[in-house]
């Protein structure tokens, strides 16, 4: 076995987090001078920002990107972009201003605003008397998430949280239980709360979650019974095909590590049906549940619980638990131990499996920045991953910015390199149009369900992949591609002749009416501003919304389309503001918007 | 021609001599494999003016165990007390009762007989009595224990370290991998699967004036369709989406409406860009002429509400207007999710199975309707099967399963393949080989497919026009087949 034995007790608190455990030294080396400006900054003038916990330690940055400031707005729109869901123009200013590692630091830094949980209870949606039924529903699920992409002001840690939402998956879609609503509005809490946290701390939280207890059948999972019936395998596979390791064994640069040009698998048959012992016994915890009995039509009542156990771990039951022997990927379990110690060697043996960066890293540099990124840039997120430069493993923080403040994502190369970038995926879109633009609803009650129909929707909701294995999958290559052999572009498994329509009709909709009868509508205040020159508004919507990245061509094409309907400081509002989603549409139309470089 | 006794026979004969011979050429199944061979029907044969084949994809892995249900008391008992069945043939655990089970009794021309020798009875899951119905009139067949293999494979091959005389597919148990390898013979980044290499053929055959409408899907991205001519083609069950903005005016404006087209269609030297243009183009060109075929009166036939049901009835009304499509051969898929049942497999299961039951029955029943009945073939598919054993309150992920075939060219009323021995266990005897019993699966009843997919596939191929000689460019494996045991014609397509 190719891999190292599990690392000693001392540098994995699972118990802590990096912001609060970290006191090492700041090492912000070159950037001395940048931080300090940055500290006094968040010390100044901050407003509520000026208490910004964990400014003191700020996530390490590596000392020696080429790439460190944004030159014009372009640059800073297009780290934005990769960073957040939008690129308004006090954001780029603050870019500019601060530079890039500076400013993401700084989104680091950001206490995690509200939770999803506390929005569902404060719309009312713990309520378990209203007729509604909440508890029976995933709607509000759907609402609580679009309100926090929309609207939440640490917009970095809700990106990440999405692409994370994107790797370890629980779906609304699959969840049918009382209160699942709640379940996932808590995933999508623990994902927040980690998403600038620790990898391990994070897997931990996930394993013992409700929705995904529910999701991959760790909840009532139970030992063999003696009459022929064995433990659930579905978590201890996925946790390892999709959560940490991965099918076949890879180099430190994520490629596959070849024998005789064959891949080896990482793990066996073997490997799962023992793992799957660690993960019996658990179910959730009804401690603190309290019954209502709700009078049913018809006649009777039902006993409906209350939501206290979808925000609590999942909890042991020893005499569920299998205590036999573990013996996986090539390191033993005694009978008998404990299972939390099992729980703990288990998820440790994957933390500390050298598959685990690589796997992981180059997921997310899919998701932010490229889909085929070069082995050597893999390599160097893995390597941040595994020792952050403070010598912790599996810091998120540091895998982003190792992500974002990279060469490969900041250089100029990636503009005019013909395969870089990624596609949009259709609820980032939908999401830098609400930002962007300022949405609101005028109700608060952010009714934005399921938009998953591919035909007259995006095709795609957060929390809501059809199955563990995401939207998409990393390896997906598009049948008639022009790209070359090996390369992958996995946001494309969304796109077919049916939905490339769906979403184009879809925001023609949204652009001018909003949604759910107009209850949800943007301003366009910035857009308005510029509404009798159609090139600068063009120009403006190239930079907040694809950092630049529209050609001349296409920029001349949709000026000389604008024009076709003059608008004057005289035209009516109705005509204004047509000509605003026309330029909008357009550019949201086109594949240079379309595919972020 | 009795081809369910002569496959059994196979299967048997095999077993009881491979031990003692190699291949033999006087061997009675060889002759009559070589004898169907020579039958291949060709696409330009004349009278064949019109075949489609119909994957469902059931996604998740489906149970094979409780679809395709044991049914004689001597097997049942077995599957009983794996299962957890209760006293008395009862339902219980994982196991249906075997009373439930008498209205989808399948009654074959020919009882299957096992590896064992022991004749064998199934019926189908209780949900299932339309296809059951479909069975027993003679428009169904199953196939039993099918699934992927590079080579033939014994559960002592399957178990040698020697992985290169004794092949394994790749990522077994794997959904998204072995979703791929059934469709592709490949894991997943596969870029061409045999649904969209048998359209390839078809086109090369100058079956269809138009190219974008032989591999049709009204489910999501499946690289089943995807060949190297052919292209996916993708609808929903309401039909082709017209990109209203691209095609009359927006926001008041024409000029707009113009840019818009061109800005979605245009070339691109961005590879990505051009590759999503190249779609959105597409789907603007097929766009009248797939709403002009769908402008036919759609068959009567009533289908369920249901997104499979929604499906297969849009594939229906293909089929209607495949005349305005300019199509002679067509591949389609359609499926349905939510087969993974590691938890609530009774709960949930026979909800599933009754609706690819119900819509598969109805789509039969169209096909009749228009006609077309002997020249539409549905065929079901799915990741894997699961194991026997019980995880307490359903089944993990498994190898072979059993699937069915619906359509008027199908010899129906019979069982093809071989049933495998219904056994959990793990015996060998002194020489370290496995028991008869144990040999058909590769631990908790996880079955080893007795039928490769490409022997499956290539039946359907043959069936649609594919020539022998074509079909290692389409089903790479079929190179280790055709070999006594495992024939490249199932026998199960006229």
């Amino acid at each position: 076995m190719a891999f190292q034995t599990p690392l000693a007790p001392a540098t994995l608190d699972a118990g802590a987090d990096r912001v609060s455990e970290s006191t090492a030294p700041i090492q912000v080396a070159s950037l001395a001078a940048g931080a300090a400006a940055l500290l006094s900054a968040c010390g100044g003038g901050g407003g509520s920002d000026n208490t910004v916990p964990g400014m003191a330690n700020p996530v390490p940055v590596n000392a020696n990107y080429r790439y460190t400031s944004a030159s014009n707005d372009q640059d800073a729109a297009r780290l934005l972009l990769q960073a957040q869901f939008s690129a308004t123009g006090s954001d780029i200013a603050a870019v500019r201003s601060q530079g890039y590692a500076n400013w993401l630091q700084q989104q680091v830094a950001r206490p995690q605003s509200g939770s999803g949980w506390d929005w569902l209870e404060a719309q009312g949606y713990g309520d378990v008397q209203n007729t509604a039924r909440y508890y029976d529903s995933s709607s509000q699920a759907d609402y609580m998430v679009w309100h926090q992409l929309i609207t939440a002001p640490d917009g970095m840690r809700k990106r990440m949280a999405l692409a994370l939402s994107e790797f370890f998956v629980v779906s609304a879609s699959g969840l049918n239980f009382t209160w699942r609503s709640h379940a996932i509005a808590h995933y999508w809490d623990t994902l927040n709360t980690h998403a600038f946290g620790n990898y391990r701390t994070l897997l931990e939280a996930v394993t013992l979650n409700v929705a995904m207890g529910y999701y991959l059948n760790t909840k009532g999972n139970q030992k063999a019974n003696g009459k022929g019936s064995q433990p659930d395998e579905n978590y201890a596979r996925e946790v390892m095909q999709l959560f940490s390791l991965g099918l076949v064994l890879l180099n430190p640069d994520g490629t596959a590590k070849l024998t005789d040009g064959k891949a080896s698998d990482t793990y066996t048959a073997s490997d799962i049906s023992n793992l799957a012992h660690v993960f019996t016994g658990y179910d959730v915890d009804q401690s603190q549940n309290v019954d209502t009995l709700i009078p049913q039509t018809g006649g009777g009542t039902r006993k409906v619980g209350n939501t206290a156990f979808a925000r609590l771990p999942m909890v042991l039951t020893d005499s569920k638990h299998s205590f036999i022997e573990i013996s996986f990927l090539g390191i033993k379990i005694a009978a008998n131990t404990p299972a939390k110690d099992a729980l703990k060697t288990a998820l440790d043996t994957l933390f500390q499996h050298p598959n685990t960066a690589p796997f992981f890293c180059k997921q997310m540099i899919q998701r932010l920045v490229t889909s085929n990124p070069s082995p050597a840039y893999v390599q160097r997120v893995a390597a941040r991953f595994a020792d952050n430069g403070n010598g912790v493993r599996g810091d998120l923080a540091a895998v982003w910015l190792a992500i974002l403040l990279d060469d490969e994502a900041r250089g100029p190369a990636g503009l005019s390199d013909s395969a870089f970038g990624k596609l949009r995926e259709p609820m980032l879109r939908f999401v830098q149009w609400a930002r962007t633009f300022g949405a609101n609803s005028t109700s608060g009650l952010w009714k934005i369900g399921d938009l998953s129909n591919p035909g007259s929707q995006l095709g795609q909701s957060p929390l809501r992949s059809p199955s563990v294995f995401n939207f998409f999958r990393p390896g997906y290559v598009p049948p008639t591609t022009s790209l070359g052999a090996g390369a992958v572009a996995p946001e494309f498994q969304l796109v077919n002749e049916g939905s490339v329509g769906g979403y184009l009709n879809f925001m023609t909709n949204v652009l001018s009416r909003g949604l759910n009868s107009g209850d949800i509508k943007a301003g366009y205040g910035a857009e308005l501003a510029l509404v009798t020159d159609a090139a600068a508004l063009v120009q403006h919507l190239n930079t907040v919304l694809c950092a630049g990245q529209l050609n001349a061509a296409n920029q001349a094409l949709m000026v000389t389309a604008l024009n076709a309907n003059a608008v004057t400081a005289a035209s009516t509002d109705s005509v204004k503001k047509n000509r605003v989603y026309a330029a909008a549409l357009m550019v949201l139309a086109s594949a240079n918007y379309l595919i972020q470089k | 021609m009795h081809t369910p006794k002569i496959q059994a026979f196979t299967r048997r004969t095999f077993l009881c001599r491979s031990g003692q011979l190699a291949l033999s050429g006087t061997s009675l199944p060889l002759a009559l494999n070589l004898a169907a061979i020579g039958e291949a029907a060709a696409f330009n044969a004349p009278g064949n003016d019109y075949k489609a084949l119909v994957c469902v994809f059931l996604y998740g892995g489906n149970d094979y165990a409780n679809t395709v249900v044991t049914y004689d008391d001597a097997s049942y008992a077995q599957y009983s007390t794996i299962r957890g069945g209760g006293a008395g043939q009862t339902a219980g655990g994982i196991a249906l009762g075997k009373a439930e089970l008498s209205a989808t009794l399948l009654n074959p021309t020919v009882a299957p007989i096992d590896s064992l020798g022991l004749s064998r009875q199934y019926a189908l899951n209780p949900a299932m009595t339309g296809l059951a119905a479909l069975f027993n009139a003679g428009h169904a067949a199953v196939q039993l224990n099918v699934g992927p293999l590079i080579k033939p494979l014994t559960r002592a091959q399957y178990n040698s370290a020697d992985r290169v005389a004794n092949p394994r597919p790749p990522q077994l148990f794997s959904h998204n991998d072995q979703q791929s390898v059934w469709q592709s013979s490949s894991p997943e980044g596969a870029r061409v699967g045999w649904g969209g290499r048998v359209g390839d053929m078809a086109l090369q055959a100058g079956q269809n004036s138009n190219a974008t409408f032989t591999c049709m899907s009204v489910t999501g991205n499946a690289v089943f369709l995807s060949g190297n001519t052919a292209l996916q083609y993708q609808l929903n069950t309401s039909g082709p989406i017209k990109i209203n903005a691209a095609t009359s005016s927006v926001y008041g404006s024409s000029a707009v409406s113009a840019a818009i087209s061109t800005l979605i269609q245009q070339p691109s030297s961005h590879l990505l860009e051009a590759d999503y243009n190249a779609v959105t183009a597409r789907s603007m060109t097929a766009y009248t002429t797939i709403n002009t075929a769908l402008a036919e009166t759609p068959p009567a036939t009533v289908f369920p509400a249901d997104s499979l049901g929604a499906q297969l009835k849009m594939v229906a009304r293909l089929i209607k207007g495949r005349a305005i499509l300019g199509a002679r051969r067509q591949v389609f898929m359609v499926s349905i999710g939510g087969f993974d049942l590691h938890d609530n497999l009774i709960r949930n299961h026979g909800g599933l199975l009754g609706k690819v039951s119900d819509a598969m029955t109805a789509f039969y029943n169209a096909t009749v309707e228009m006609g077309v009945a002997s020249q539409v073939t549905a065929f079901t598919a799915s990741d894997f099967g699961r194991t026997l054993t019980s995880n307490g309150d359903g089944s993990d992920h498994g190898w072979g399963s059993h699937h069915l075939v619906v359509g008027g060219a199908v010899k129906g009323q019979a069982f093809y393949g071989t049933p495998p021995p219904v056994s959990v266990g793990d015996t060998k005897d002194s020489t370290g080989n496995y028991a008869p019993a144990d040999q058909w699966h590769v631990g908790q009843g996880r079955l080893l497919p007795s039928t490769s997919v490409d022997q499956y596939a290539a039946t359907l191929a043959r069936w649609f026009g594919v020539e022998d000689a074509e079909l290692p460019g389409i089903l790479p494996n079929t190179v280790h087949f055709g070999v006594p045991g495992y024939p490249l014609n199932m026998g199960f397509m006229i």
